[in-house]
């Protein structure tokens, strides 16, 4: 019987899947692989730890679930987070660790590219916003501010590139990847000229490109012999996580569209032409040719009601915040829909779409004398849910969305999807403890090898069996109250700039002192 | 005190107006432990001030200054021990033989005191009650009490490592506390953990730890730090200054034929043929 591994290289973890051919799960594993900040602004992670772990949780998934039934692997396939850079020398060691999406640090170089004349142009032709967590402003910070590293790389990958170059020896970048670097042109498919010279370097210092569904070359004789595995094993290049999860939804063409609410969230669309935005609100990255997956970002998904749990949940367990959050969410359903006019903006770490502003702040608006704490947890999971409504609107000036697919672990809470649904309007579809961007890559790799004639027949065959039906009255107490969550978060753009301002001076007073404070005891 | 040698002093002190020149900043070889009955009292604990409230301790670790910063002491009572330990070079504390804590809870405790870097402890009134109890036993000398003051001392340490694992650890953000501890890991990867001073570090039981560290991170306690031993020994090995056993010893394997075994299992080659690969185009 064959099987196929899918791969994916995350920003917490690296999750490794199982599928039987007609897509069935054997069997998953994940192993923690984590992000430093070394600086408020930095967040990384190191390449090395994220190569072990992924050997360590592929060799134990083969040796518990695979090899024991006989299972023979036709392919392993890669998605990963986008965005990363990871600059290597000449004899392909690391300089430094990866840097990761999140990422802030090029804000300065984003700032001096948005105003410049090149900004729309180079947006339009590489679909990918200008925001430092591109690879195109990164490699630009460290020509500008790390010359040492500059001068040394003699390429610069993705975590993705160099996990399969450790593999197969080969440097490679789909598509995909490719397509959120800020420096592919996604209309005609190769390095864009201006983009290129923004960063200072030459096609020679990226990882060669490659469709998604190419083949990385074989493994390597060590690992085929540490793992178990035949030198007739295909290593499928893969996707990027965000085009896996509209994939494994099924979603594509018109009236369709996918949310995803893991930490941080995104509202989607796929098809054949990119949106043009005058704004230049929306990603517009490739899956494949004529292929585009469009749509806008947030910061604050999930990770913000972890953090309201983390102040006032229970804890009765130490370190449940599970059961915490369940315990929340039970209290939120008992409050009225609107929570009786608390409405709460979610900005807690600044905001990517619709309304791009690293400077906006979080918010609970409307507060009265009858309010109680449960107003403040139903209002939190409300907020989160408006912002991402606020992307879907803005998708919905460009493209007739009539039905939503919901995937990630905070969206698929039902509670969650039902408001999802409330707000929309729109019937919601899911399937339970569903992993949408390891089906995409299983999709992937069935369509490489034949089992679907095309992307096309792929996507007709997921089903989606979970409905959620919206609830019209739910609907338009929520509208209601969304018309003031949008003024609020597009008018109070010189208050977040004041109180930004304000904190960034307060945390850097404080930094200074803490540094005196310590010099002044070791005179 | 030839009965009990490993307390260096014990005292406590009413003052009832404001002193000057006193109380100056100092350091010793012991562990001090200040507990504050009454009154504030702003103190400078290895080089960082703190203010402490009645409930309050501060723990001085030896060779950290304490005092007074401007060699006041404020009006108010607090009681106070000093306890004879050893210290190794690594910082690591020893108890001595008067300690009758099992040696691996005691390299444990030892372990996480040297790992601290909050020296006040808050509203921890149970080493109030301690100190209380050790010089009401000495004072009294009733039958049996030279066994329950050295049960006492052994208590204080107990209670104090507790304290100190849950105040930086309170219980909600189990990823802040992974990284915690994830960095207290690399910083001293050749130690040779154990999976009861993980726990004890971030202030869980064992039984509770392993399954709170699989559950969030998929790996037991020991394999994540095997996978990060791996890790660091293979940016060890592309540097070629460093030996293979010293790079075994420091990323914390016994000996380097451990180091290879493992190396292997894991990543198909053994560290010198991974070596020769990574260094071959310098």
């Amino acid at each position: 019987m064959k099987c196929i591994i899918s791969i994916e290289l995350g920003t917490n973890a690296v999750r490794v899947f199982a599928f039987d051919l007609n897509g069935q799960v054997i069997g998953s594993l994940k192993g923690y692989c984590p992000t430093f900040h070394a600086e408020p602004d930095y967040s990384e992670q190191d390449p090395e730890q994220i190569f072990i772990t992924m050997l360590y949780v592929l060799k134990n998934l083969l040796n518990e679930k695979i090899h024991p039934k006989k299972y023979k692997v036709a392919s392993i396939c890669f998605s990963s987070s986008m965005h990363s850079v990871l600059a290597i020398d000449k004899s392909g060691n690391p300089l430094g660790n990866a840097i990761t999406w999140a990422d802030n640090r090029a804000n300065k170089e984003t700032q001096e590219l948005k105003a410049s004349s090149s900004a729309k142009s180079i947006y339009t032709a590489t679909g990918t916003p200008l925001h430092p967590m591109s690879p195109l402003l990164k490699i630009a910070w460290i020509k500008n501010r790390d010359k040492d590293r500059f001068r040394l790389t003699s390429k610069f990958l993705s975590i993705k590139s160099y996990i399969i170059q450790q593999l197969t020896g080969e440097y490679l970048i789909d598509y995909s990847i490719a397509s959120a670097t800020g420096l592919l042109n996604i209309h005609k498919i190769h390095w864009e000229p201006a983009a290129l010279r923004y960063a200072g370097i030459s096609e020679k210092m990226l990882p060669e490109l490659t469709p998604v569904f190419a083949s990385a070359g074989k493994l390597k004789k060590a690992f085929q012999n540490s793992l178990g595995l035949s030198d007739d094993t295909k290593i499928i290049v893969g996707s990027s996580d965000g085009c896996m999860a509209i994939l494994g939804d099924g979603v594509k063409g018109d009236g369709k569209a996918t949310i995803t609410i893991e930490d941080s969230g995104a509202v989607r669309v796929m098809g054949d032409k990119v949106l043009q935005d005058e704004k230049r609100r929306f990603f517009n990255y490739l899956l494949t040719e004529n292929c585009y997956v469009s749509g806008g970002p947030t910061n604050n998904g999930g990770v913000i009601f972890e953090w309201f749990t983390q102040q006032f949940g229970e804890f009765k367990n130490p370190f449940d915040i599970e059961q915490s959050m369940q315990e929340l969410i039970s209290v939120a359903s008992k409050v009225p829909v609107g929570s009786d006019g608390l409405l709460f903006i979610p900005y807690l770490l600044g905001e990517r779409a619709p309304i791009w502003n690293a400077n906006a702040r979080g918010a609970y608006f409307g507060l009265n004398i009858k309010h109680e704490k449960i107003h403040f947890v139903r209002a939190t999971i409300e907020g989160i849910i408006y912002e991402i409504y606020s992307i879907g609107k803005i998708l919905e000036e460009h493209r007739n969305i009539k039905s939503l697919s919901v995937n990630g672990s905070f969206g698929t809470i039902p509670f969650c999807t039902q408001m999802i649904a409330d707000m929309f309007n729109k019937p919601v579809r899911l399937r339970q403890n569903f992993h949408s961007v390891s089906f995409g890559s299983f999709l992937l790799s069935a369509i490489e090898m034949g089992i679907y004639k095309s992307l096309d027949e792929a996507v007709q065959k997921v089903e989606l069996p979970d409905q959620y039906k919206p609830q019209k009255q739910n609907h338009s107490v929520y509208e209601n109250y969304f018309r003031i969550f949008e003024r609020l978060s597009t008018g109070l753009v010189d208050e977040f700039e004041s109180i930004a301002a304000l904190q960034h001076k307060d945390a850097a007073l404080k930094k200074i002192q803490a540094q005196e404070n310590n010099n002044m005891y070791y005179q | 005190m030839r009965l009990f040698p490993q307390i260096l002093e014990l005292g406590i002190k009413k003052n009832i107006s404001i002193q000057f020149n006193s109380f100056p900043v100092s350091a010793t070889n012991g562990i001090r432990l200040y507990y504050v009955m009454e009154g504030k009292f702003e103190w400078s604990i290895h080089s960082y001030q703190y203010v402490l409230f009645p409930g309050d301790v501060a723990l001085i670790l030896p060779g950290h200054s304490f005092g007074s910063p401007e060699g006041v002491l404020e009006i108010g009572s607090f009681t106070w021990i000093h306890i004879n330990v050893q210290q190794l070079e690594g910082g690591e504390i020893i108890l001595g033989k008067w300690s009758s804590l099992s040696e691996s809870e005691s390299q444990a405790i030892g372990k996480l005191l040297s790992l601290n870097n909050s020296p006040a402890l808050f509203n921890f009134g149970d080493a109030g009650k301690i100190l209380k109890c050790i010089q009401t036993e000495l004072f009294s000398q009733e039958i049996g009490y030279h066994t329950r003051v050295n049960h006492q001392v052994d208590e204080l340490f107990i209670q104090v490592t507790r304290q100190l694992t849950r105040q930086n650890n309170p219980g909600r953000d189990f990823p802040k506390t992974f990284m915690n501890l994830e960095q207290a890991l690399r910083q001293n990867l050749s130690h040779q953990w154990t999976v009861e001073e993980m726990a004890a570090l971030v202030g869980l039981g064992t039984t509770l730890f392993n399954e709170r560290v699989k559950n969030y991170s998929g790996f037991s306690p020991i394999n994540y730090l095997i996978n990060i031993r791996i890790t660091e020994a293979i940016k060890l090995l592309k540097r070629p200054d460093i030996s293979l056993t010293d790079i075994a010893l420091d990323t914390g394997f016994y000996s380097s034929q451990h180091f290879s075994t493992t190396f292997k299992k894991l990543t198909g080659y053994t560290p010198s043929e991974f070596r020769k690969n990574h260094l071959r185009n310098n």
